[in-house]
């Protein structure tokens, strides 16, 4: 007897480390954002800190737009340089610098691009002025000649520049070679986060930037004691109007909230996924407790007949469930440390540098971390202690039952049914009125209403899904196929777990599938042209000519973009040139005329735009730019939506009367037919622009289609945490099915059935379970995903694909995790004492 | 029957002979026999000094304590004794459940202790069939499928008419597609008695088959095994605690603290308490 006691307990123990892995595994992801998350907006604060500390005041055009992001600065006019003169003639000034930024990329000796991805490289004016600047020179001296250059000390380690090596530097108007005057550092790192720098003196950025006698800021140190209040309203006097006066501050705040702002969002992205994974344990949780509930009826019946109260019984399996969440989530609040360690270093391993900062850990994080995971293990407790409530004092005294009760099976049904009728019906909804929340709403609906009916169709899926394996396998086969029927609640509850994990990945694979397939058929559609050069930050306004120059370009088309606001919200217009548009660009009007309309600066819009604003052809729109201000626009024409251009096109004459300079987005060359080896011409012709990227058609479609399937990969990997803990889950079961039916097992190896043979029953169930759990998840991840991709139909998605292929490896992989979740609990139930099952209790 | 307790002072590799196979048809193999013909002839089981110890140091038990003795073929022995006396252990030992502590078990020829799990799981499905006190089926069987389950782990088929005639002859024909929950215990006995002889193995061990019957069902479970081996030749060897069940065999063992404390041929249920109660006393 104290044998089995000890068992018992050992069993028990067993179990509460399995459920509590489950949301060890949930806190730990919960955790690990959130450390991650405060990490990295420390670590930036630090950097803007570092990078604006020391400015008392900043002079700078006013914003042009609304809503425009206050950090990007692009829609902020240059100010006239003779103002730092003024203003550094104010009493209580100490020092002004003029600011001046734009593209500067430097080229490797073996003629590749250094930094590539828009915002990794950065030319300015070098301040050799310590008082202000964050930049030190490490080695040689500030550059004073128009061919000086400072580098930054990481770029000049990693890719071995010295002082007075000569280097090619690229720029907004095309590459230049300049000589190393000096190494600088930023502040105490190598460089900023990764970013390369290319310092030049003040009058050469200025020449290099488009800004002659301009200035992007001003930036001004007031001297010690002076009244700051005072010298603002002297600054304020001095400006012109569209020039404003900030704090530094100011300065320092509306970086960090733009930072925070951006890095909130993949927090935020990053714990969606955590609490995925947490509602996946949350199953576990509630399955363990169920299945332990029933086989401890007994015992809560002594209880009870030795007088414990309902209170007390539900008050021990909630206090029971409160500890393991709490110990489970200490450990996993732990391991969340660890992991945002761990997150860190692949950031860094990735290239991004990020300055050496301790992991910062919030006093919200434990907290956050202990409420989400206590709370989540209690919440999944209420109802099986809600079971343990109703067992009957009685029940002490019968044979202990194994199967629990199979009531409120009429109830599920109908509720389940109402709330899929309720889904579907947004779903349809949705579909019709192609709006993305409707069908949201209606896939969670659909969620809820498969998990209320799943119970129904476990025991005849799960019998059907076993035939092969009793077919292939024989008595052990069979005898697991039988196993997963036998308590179809319970089958059904652990493939729940598996199938809200397979549901979210089919669902991505079709949506991210249709997305590809799309994006292929939409270039397809949308481009003429055979090859297209794009650059992967800007590029120099030299390169146009270049192309359209040589042999066998019949026609180029040039493509900028630039920021404005439509009607009061800020979106992207683009501009093409019209001569050569018709071969380079497929613009499907469906009203009014393209190229004319272009040339006389009238703006295009698409279908959807055109929709969604009651416009037609011959409207006048208001819209706002951030040099020129305010203007109308008359609307030329409508097309179909086309990826490449956007929303919103107009001539290149109407474009450059409006943006400062603006630099090529693409340019697109068509050839004569038959023209062959244009690409090695077009790469000889542009080898002086390593920045550029040149493609053809097809592969400019896969590049499109690559960027889709990397996101899609990331998302596999971030729900693939949510199925490990639904794998868990199904190992729990089973090695509490394998407890349960200890003496069953002792009595089917009395009578001849090898280890071997109860390894392959114990596999045969979880598999069973596995790929029920699975087919379930596929076909309603399948509808949903197919219903999401409808939904954006009218924007970016043409076609609804499904990967067969992908989500019959999705199938086969969960037979294969199920095979991997069955190990253990099969070694148990192979290596159980036969003597046990025939021993009298 | 001449009772054959013998000395067995012999070293016991003396006894391992022969194939295991082919002796239900009363095929007579003869290996490379030393000690003598009469070994391998007509006894179904044996030990020879078994022992048995659970724990260890102070308190260890000897649940059985040197014990030797055989199971003829054709025979049906009832194990008897008071609780505690170690004959479930014993019975255990013997039919490869358990590995005693010293002392040598066969069944045929077979040495038990040198088989290892595979083979030990092989025996007792091929040559053994069991009847336990409760809990003798699978739940998620049918009667059925529960009779056939030794056939279907080897992946064999059964004699068809031989099924036909057990399940005929014990009464439970029409309740074939039955689970075990929908059966009386009575009715899971005689399925677990339908189970034990279906392959006919050389040896029926019974723990206690009737210890949760009524003495109506008891009845019809003990004829059903006295005629498997008058008419079949079958060996049973039943552990009981009842005197009126022990009366059904032709031979009864006792058991006492361990050790073989008597004998009685051809008992009745009298003879059986007179016995039990000097073992008592």
């Amino acid at each position: 007897m104290r044998k089995v006691t000890i068992r018992g307990l050992l069993a028990r123990k067993l179990r509460l480390a399995l459920t509590a892995l489950a949301i060890v595994l949930g806190v730990m992801f919960v955790t690990g954002t959130l450390v991650l998350g405060d990490t990295l907006n420390r670590t930036f604060d630090a950097l803007v800190g570092t990078a604006y500390g020391k400015i008392s005041f900043e002079i700078r055009g006013t914003a042009a737009f609304s809503k425009a992001s206050a950090y990007s600065g692009t829609d902020r006019n240059p100010i006239p340089a003779a103002l730092a003169t003024a203003v550094s003639r104010l009493p209580g000034v100490a020092y002004v610098h003029g600011d001046v930024s734009g593209y500067a990329q430097f080229v490797d000796r073996q003629g590749s691009a250094i930094g590539s991805g828009t915002g990794n490289t950065l030319g300015l004016s070098f301040d050799p002025n310590r008082q202000l600047s964050s930049y030190r020179l490490v080695e040689g001296r500030a550059p004073t000649a128009p061919d000086n250059v400072v580098m930054d000390k990481a770029t000049a380690t990693k890719h071995h520049f010295a002082i007075g090596d000569r280097v090619r530097v690229l720029l907004p108007g095309g590459a230049r070679t300049f000589t190393i005057s000096g190494i600088v550092t930023f502040g105490g790192d190598d460089n900023l986060l990764g970013i390369t720098l290319a310092g030049f003196d003040q009058r050469t950025a200025q020449a290099l930037f488009g800004l002659r006698r301009h200035y992007d800021t001003i930036e001004v140190l007031a001297a010690p004691r002076a009244d700051s209040v005072r010298l603002r309203l002297a600054i304020e006097k001095l400006l012109p109007r569209g020039v404003e006066v900030v704090s530094g501050r100011t300065v320092i705040n509306e970086a960090t909230s733009a930072i925070s702002n951006a890095l909130s969002f993949i927090s935020t992205t990053l714990l969606i996924f955590a609490l995925i994974s947490l509602f996946i344990g949350g199953f576990t949780i509630f399955n363990t407790f169920t299945i332990t509930i029933g086989q401890r009826t007994r015992e809560l019946a002594l209880l009870r007949v030795v007088g414990a109260n309902r209170r007390q019984v539900f008050g021990s399996v909630l206090g029971e469930a409160a500890l393991t969440g709490l110990l489970a989530s200490l450990i996993g609040l732990g391991l969340g440390v660890v992991a945002a360690l761990g997150l860190k270093a692949l950031l860094k391993a990735f290239g991004v540098l990020l300055p050496s900062a301790p992991l910062v850990f919030e006093a919200r994080t434990p907290a956050v971390a202990l409420a989400m995971g206590v709370g989540v293990t209690v919440l999944s407790a209420v109802l099986p202690a809600r079971r343990a409530v109703r067992i009957a004092p009685v029940a002490a005294l019968a044979d202990h039952t194994q199967d629990g009760p199979q009531s409120l099976r009429r109830r599920r049904v109908s509720a389940g049914s109402a709330v899929a009728i309720a889904g579907l019906g947004a779903l349809l909804a949705g579909l019709t009125e192609a709006s993305i929340l409707v069908v949201g709403i209606g896939a969670l609906a659909l969620f809820v209403a498969g998990g209320m009916l799943v119970p129904l169709v476990a025991r005849p899926l799960s019998s059907a899904l076993g035939r092969p394996l009793a077919a292939l396998l024989g008595a052990p086969g069979r005898l697991g196929r039988r196993n997963s029927t036998r308590n179809p609640m319970r089958t059904a509850q652990t493939g729940a777990a598996l199938m809200i994990g397979l549901a979210l990945v089919s669902m991505i694979a079709v949506l991210g599938n249709s997305l590809a397939t799309s994006a292929k058929h939409n270039v397809d559609s949308a481009v003429a042209a055979d090859y297209l050069v794009t650059g992967s930050d800007a590029f120099s306004s030299s390169v146009p000519a270049i192309i359209s120059r040589l042999p066998g370009a019949v026609a180029t088309t040039t493509v900028y973009k630039g920021q404005f606001e439509f009607r009061g919200s800020l979106s992207t217009i683009a501009a093409a040139s019209v001569a050569g548009l018709p071969k380079t660009v497929n613009l499907h009007l469906t009203a009014g005329r393209g190229a004319p309309t272009m040339a006389a600066g009238q703006l295009l819009v698409d279908q959807n735009t055109a929709n969604t604003n009651h416009l037609h052809v011959g409207s006048v729109v208001a819209v706002k730019f951030a040099q020129t201000g305010e203007a109308t626009m008359r609307i030329g024409g409508i097309y179909a939506y086309n990826p490449l251009v956007g929303s919103f096109i107009t001539g290149t004459g109407f474009f450059l009367s409006h943006f400062n300079n603006p630099l090529p987005n693409a340019v697109l060359v068509s050839t004569a037919s038959g023209t062959r080896g244009f690409e090695t011409t077009l790469n000889r012709a542009l080898a002086a622009y390593p920045n550029l990227n040149i493609q053809s058609r097809a592969q400019f479609e896969q590049a499109q289609q690559n960027s889709i399937n990397q996101l899609l990969g990331l998302i596999y990997v971030l729900l693939a945490l949510a199925v490990l803990i639904a794998l868990i889950g199904i190992v729990n079961t089973l090695l509490l099915s394998v407890f349960e039916r200890t003496r069953e097992i002792g009595l089917l190896r009395a009578v001849g059935m090898r280890r071997r043979q109860v390894r392959e029953m114990i596999r045969s169930e979880s598999v069973i379970v596995a790929v029920f759990g699975a087919v379930i998840g596929i076909v309603v991840g399948t509808g949903l995903g197919a219903a999401a991709a409808s939904s954006l139909r009218h924007s970016s998605v043409t076609t609804v694909a499904i990967p067969v292929p992908s989500l019959i490896a999705f199938l086969i992989l969960a037979a294969v995790l199920g095979l991997i979740a069955a190990t253990w609990p099969a070694r148990r139930a192979a290596n159980l004492d036969v003597l046990r099952a025939i021993a009298t209790e | 029957m001449i009772k054959r307790l013998s000395p067995l002072a012999s070293h016991p590799r003396y006894w391992l002979s022969g194939s295991p196979r082919g002796l239900g048809g009363g095929a007579r193999q003869v290996g490379p026999v030393t000690y003598g013909e009469r070994r391998r002839s007509s006894c179904a089981a044996r030990a020879v000094e078994v022992t048995k110890i659970y724990g260890s140091g102070e308190t260890a038990v000897r649940a059985v304590d040197g014990v030797s003795i055989e199971f003829e073929r054709a025979r049906f022995t009832a194990v008897m004794g008071p609780s505690g006396s170690g004959k479930s252990t014993l019975m255990h030992c013997m039919a490869g459940l358990d590995a005693p502590t010293s002392g040598h078990t066969f069944i045929g020829d077979e040495e038990l202790g040198l088989l290892n799990d595979t083979r030990l799981t092989d025996l007792r499905r091929d040559r053994i069939g069991f009847v336990f006190q409760s809990f003798n089926l699978v739940p998620t069987l049918t009667a059925a499928e529960n009779i056939t389950l030794p056939a279907d782990l080897v992946g064999s088929t059964v004699d068809r008419d031989w099924l036909n005639y057990l399940v005929s002859n014990l009464g439970i024909a029409d309740r074939l597609s039955h689970r075990p929950s929908e059966l009386s215990g009575g009715q899971q006995q005689r399925v677990a008695c339908a189970r034990a002889l279906v392959r006919r193995p050389e040896l029926i061990f019974a723990d206690e088959p009737t210890g949760n019957l009524d003495s109506n069902a008891s009845t019809g479970v003990l004829t059903f095994l006295r005629q498997a081996v008058r008419d079949h030749g079958h060996a049973v060897v039943m552990v009981t605690h009842d005197p009126k069940a022990a009366a059904y065999a032709e031979r009864v063992v006792f058991l006492a603290d361990g050790r073989i404390v008597g004998e009685l041929l051809a008992p009745t249920s009298d003879a059986v308490l007179e016995q039990m109660k000097r073992l008592g006393a």
